[in-house]
C-alpha cells in the first residue's frame, strides 16, 4: 500500500499539490532526502513544489544552488554514493542539457563500470514548459535523450496519482537514479485521488491502461494522455468509436506486453508524444510492435509530436507546431475509418494550450 | 613488510606501483590487456605521499590515471590485475578496466575517463559527510588539464560555499594529453584556486614522497580539525605518452631534458640499495596477483546485462 495514496484518497488535488506533497514526504519520511536546485528555497518555491521547505526542513536540506548544472549533478551522484538522497531539479528540461555528461557518461554508468560496487539512487526533476512564448530553449521534451542511456529510469507522469505512488516509490525504496520530466501546463490540472485507480494498482515505473476501447490503440506521454482522453471521450460521444488509452509513463522501461496486448485487440495504434517524432518516443513503441508482431497492425501506425522544427514564439506559429484536439481527433477518424474523408464532424479547438488557460506565465 | 622507518615504508608503497606499471608495460604487447592504459610512472611518489595519512574511511575521487591511487589507497593488486585482464574476479568484475577503477572497501570511489568529472563527485561525498555528521574527509584527485574544465570551477565555488571537509589535489605534469598549461592556462592555479576563499599549497617536490606526506599530512589534519576546504598544487611529472606503454620524447612537444632532470632526483631510480632491498618480494607479489589474474575466469553472457539498473 502507497502511504501517499491512502493518506489522500478521496480528495482531488492538483499535479502541483500532488508535487509539493510528494516532496513533503520524502522530506519528511527520510532524513538523507535534501533537494538542490535553483530557486527551490525561494517565495515561489519551485512552482510551488517545494514552497516553504526551507523554514520547515532547514535550509540544510534544502538547498538553492549556484547555476551550474553540470557540478550540480555530480554533486548529487557524489552525495548519493556517501549516503544522501540527491532530489535535484531544473525548472526547465533544456537547462538540464548543461549536466548531460555528468547523467550519461557518470550517473548513469557508476553502478555498471564498478561492477555493482555502488548504487546511487536519486530524483532529478525537470519540468517541460509549454505556451505564453517559451520558445526555441524552454520548451524541450528531451525524454528521449534520456531514456536511450542505458542505466537510467525516466518517467513523464500525467497524473497526481502518478506522482504521489511512483514519488514514494522512487524516493523510500528504488536504488537507481530516476528522471521525471513533469510538463508544466499540468500544474494546475486537478485529479481525483482514488484508492482503486489504475494508477494505484499497477506497478509504480511501468505504464498505465487508462482508458478501454476496442477500435484504436492510443500510446501517450505526459500532457498527450489527458489530450487522448480528451479525443477518446469526444469521438465515443460524437462517432461511436472506442480508443483504448495507455499512459506511458515509465518511457525507460514501458510495459510492451500491455502495448501488446492492447495492439492485438484493435489492430491500430496511434502514438501521441510530447516531443519530436523521430528517434523518439513514437519510433521506440514502433520499434516495440514491429520486432514483435507488426502483422498484428491493420493500417500504419500514426504518430502525433511536434511539428519537426524549433519551437517558435509566436502563439499562431505555436498552435500549429504542437498537435491539438482537432488534429488528434482527426487522426483518430482516419486511422480508425481507413479514410481521409472519414465524415466525422472534428471539434473546433486550434490551439491545445487554451484548454490549459491558467497557464499564463511569466515561465 | 616490516619496515626501519616511514621512509622505507613510502619507498616500499612508491616503488611498488612502479614496478607494477613496469610489469603492465612488459604484458602489453601479449595484448593480455585489452584496454587502453594510462601510466602513472613519474607521478608515485604523489599518490604515495598522499593517501599515507587518509583513513580507510576516508574517500578519494581519481581520474583515468588511477593506477597508483588505487593502489596507494590500498586497492587489492590481484583484483587490480584481474581488473586489466578482464577477468570476472576483477575490482569491477571486467566492467570498469584501466580507467574505472574502485574499490568501496578502502575508501577509492572510482575513476572516470572524462577529465574533470569526478571533482564534483567528491564535493558531493564531502556535502554527505557534513550533512550525516560523518568524520571521515574527502580527497579530489585531479591534473592541471582538469583546471581548464568549467565543472571544477563550479565544484570548488560549491566547495568553499558550503564550507565542505575535501581537500582539492592537483597533480601538475604540465601536459592536458600533449597539450603544455602556457597554451591552456592564462591564470595561475594557486592564485585562480585561492579567489574562492579556499587555502592554497603547493609542493615543487612531487618526486619526493617524503615530501608530499609532510605537507599533505598537515593538511589532512587541518580538514579534520577545521571540516574547511584545502587546496594543494603539487608538481610531478609523467614520463611516458599520454596513453599506452612507450615513451614519446621524439615527438617534439616536450623535451627529454626536463624529464631527465626530474628523473636524477627520483628516488625510485636512484636509491639502489633500497630497491634491490624490496624488489625482490614486490615482484613476488606482482607475479601472484597476474597468476591470479590468468587463471581467473573471464564474465560470461549472463553478466552483460547485470548492475545496469
Amino acid at each position: 500500500m502507497n502511504s501517499l495514496i491512502d493518506k489522500f484518497s478521496g480528495s482531488v488535488l492538483s499535479y502541483r499539490e500532488a508535487l509539493f506533497h510528494a516532496m513533503d514526504d520524502a522530506l519528511s519520511g527520510n532524513p538523507k532526502v535534501i533537494i538542490m536546485g535553483q530557486g527551490v528555497t525561494d517565495h515561489k518555491g519551485l512552482f510551488g513544489t517545494t514552497l516553504n521547505f526551507s523554514s520547515k526542513y532547514g535550509r540544510d536540506r534544502v538547498l538553492d544552488t549556484p547555476l551550474a548544472e553540470e557540478a550540480l549533478a555530480g554533486i548529487a551522484l557524489g552525495a548519493s554514493l556517501n549516503g544522501l538522497y540527491p532530489i535535484n531539479t531544473h525548472m526547465r528540461v533544456d537547462f538540464s542539457l548543461c549536466c548531460m555528461n555528468q547523467v550519461v557518461n557518470l550517473i548513469a554508468k557508476y553502478k555498471y563500470m564498478s561492477g555493482g560496487q555502488f548504487e546511487c539512487p536519486m530524483l532529478i526533476r525537470m519540468v517541460i514548459g509549454r505556451s505564453w512564448g517559451q520558445g526555441a530553449q524552454h520548451s524541450q521534451s528531451l525524454q528521449s535523450f534520456f531514456a536511450h542511456v542505458p542505466g537510467l529510469t525516466v518517467i513523464m507522469p500525467s497524473h497526481s496519482d502518478s506522482i504521489l505512488k511512483d514519488y514514494h516509490y522512487i524516493v523510500h525504496s528504488y536504488r537507481a537514479p530516476v528522471i521525471s520530466i513533469e510538463h508544466r501546463l499540468l500544474y494546475d490540472v486537478k485529479f481525483n485521488i482514488e484508492q482503486n485507480s489504475v494508477y494505484s494498482n499497477d506497478d509504480p515505473l511501468s505504464s498505465h491502461l487508462v482508458r478501454n476501447g476496442n477500435d484504436v490503440t492510443i500510446v501517450a506521454t505526459s500532457i498527450m494522455v489527458l489530450e487522448a482522453l480528451r479525443a477518446a471521450q469526444y469521438l465515443s460521444t460524437n462517432a461511436g468509436l472506442e480508443c483504448e488509452v495507455i499512459d506511458l509513463n515509465c518511457v525507460s522501461h514501458p510495459d510492451k506486453e500491455m502495448i501488446m496486448n492492447s495492439v492485438e485487440k484493435t489492430g491500430r495504434l496511434i502514438i501521441a508524444d510530447t516531443s519530436w517524432q523521430a528517434y523518439g518516443v513514437c519510433a521506440e513503441v514502433c520499434r516495440i510492435v514491429c520486432e514483435k508482431a507488426p502483422s498484428l497492425l491493420k493500417v500504419p501506425v500514426l504518430t502525433l509530436g511536434m511539428q519537426p522544427a524549433t519551437c517558435p514564439t509566436a502563439k499562431t506559429l505555436e498552435d500549429y507546431f504542437y498537435p491539438n484536439l482537432q488534429t488528434l481527433t482527426g487522426a483518430i477518424a482516419r486511422i480508425v475509418s481507413g479514410k481521409t474523408n472519414h465524415g466525422i464532424p472534428l471539434p473546433d479547438e486550434h490551439s491545445m494550450a487554451d484548454a490549459y488557460k491558467k497557464f499564463r506565465g511569466p515561465f | 613488510m616490516k619496515f626501519n622507518d616511514l621512509y622505507e615504508e613510502l619507498f616500499y608503497k612508491a616503488l611498488s606501483i612502479r614496478l607494477v606499471e613496469e610489469k603492465i608495460i612488459e604484458l602489453y604487447p601479449t595484448d593480455k590487456i585489452e584496454s587502453p592504459v594510462h601510466l602513472s610512472i613519474g607521478q608515485e611518489a604523489v599518490a604515495v605521499g598522499v593517501c599515507q595519512e587518509l583513513r580507510t574511511t576516508d574517500l578519494i575521487f581519481s581520474n583515468n590515471r588511477g593506477h597508483a591511487y588505487y593502489l596507494a589507497k590500498g586497492g587489492d593488486l590481484k583484483e587490480f590485475f584481474a581488473e586489466l585482464y578482464g577477468k570476472n574476479t576483477g575490482c569491477c568484475r571486467g566492467k570498469g578496466g584501466s580507467m574505472h577503477l574502485a574499490a568501496t572497501d578502502v575508501g577509492f570511489m572510482g575513476a572516470s575517463a572524462i577529465v574533470a568529472s569526478t571533482i564534483p563527485h567528491a564535493v558531493g561525498a564531502a556535502l554527505a559527510a557534513k550533512k550525516l555528521n560523518k568524520n571521515h574527509i574527502i580527497t579530489s584527485v585531479f591534473g592541471d588539464g582538469a583546471v581548464d574544465e568549467g565543472v571544477y570551477h563550479e565544484a570548488l565555488n560549491f566547495a568553499s560555499l558550503h564550507k565542505l571537509p575535501i581537500i582539492f589535489v592537483c597533480e601538475n605534469n604540465d601536459l592536458a594529453v600533449h597539450s603544455r598549461t602556457t597554451e591552456r592556462q592564462a591564470f595561475k592555479i594557486l592564485d585562480h584556486a585561492g579567489n574562492y576563499g579556499i587555502p592554497t599549497h603547493y609542493c615543487a617536490e612531487g618526486y619526493d614522497f617524503t615530501e608530499v606526506y609532510r605537507v599533505f599530512s598537515r593538511l589532512v589534519s587541518e580538514v579534520r580539525t577545521t571540516r574547511l576546504p584545502q587546496y594543494i598544487e603539487i608538481k610531478t611529472c609523467r614520463y611516458m605518452e599520454h596513453v599506452g606503454v612507450n615513451e614519446d620524447y621524439n615527438a617534439g612537444y616536450r623535451s627529454i631534458k626536463q624529464i631527465e632532470s626530474w628523473k636524477a632526483k627520483d628516488p625510485l631510480m636512484n636509491q639502489k640499495a633500497l630497491i634491490d632491498k624490496f624488489k625482490p618480494s614486490i615482484l613476488k607479489e606482482i607475479e601472484e596477483a597476474v597468476m591470479f589474474a590468468e587463471d581467473s575466469s573471464w564474465p560470461e553472457l549472463t553478466d552483460l546485462l547485470t548492475d545496469v539498473i
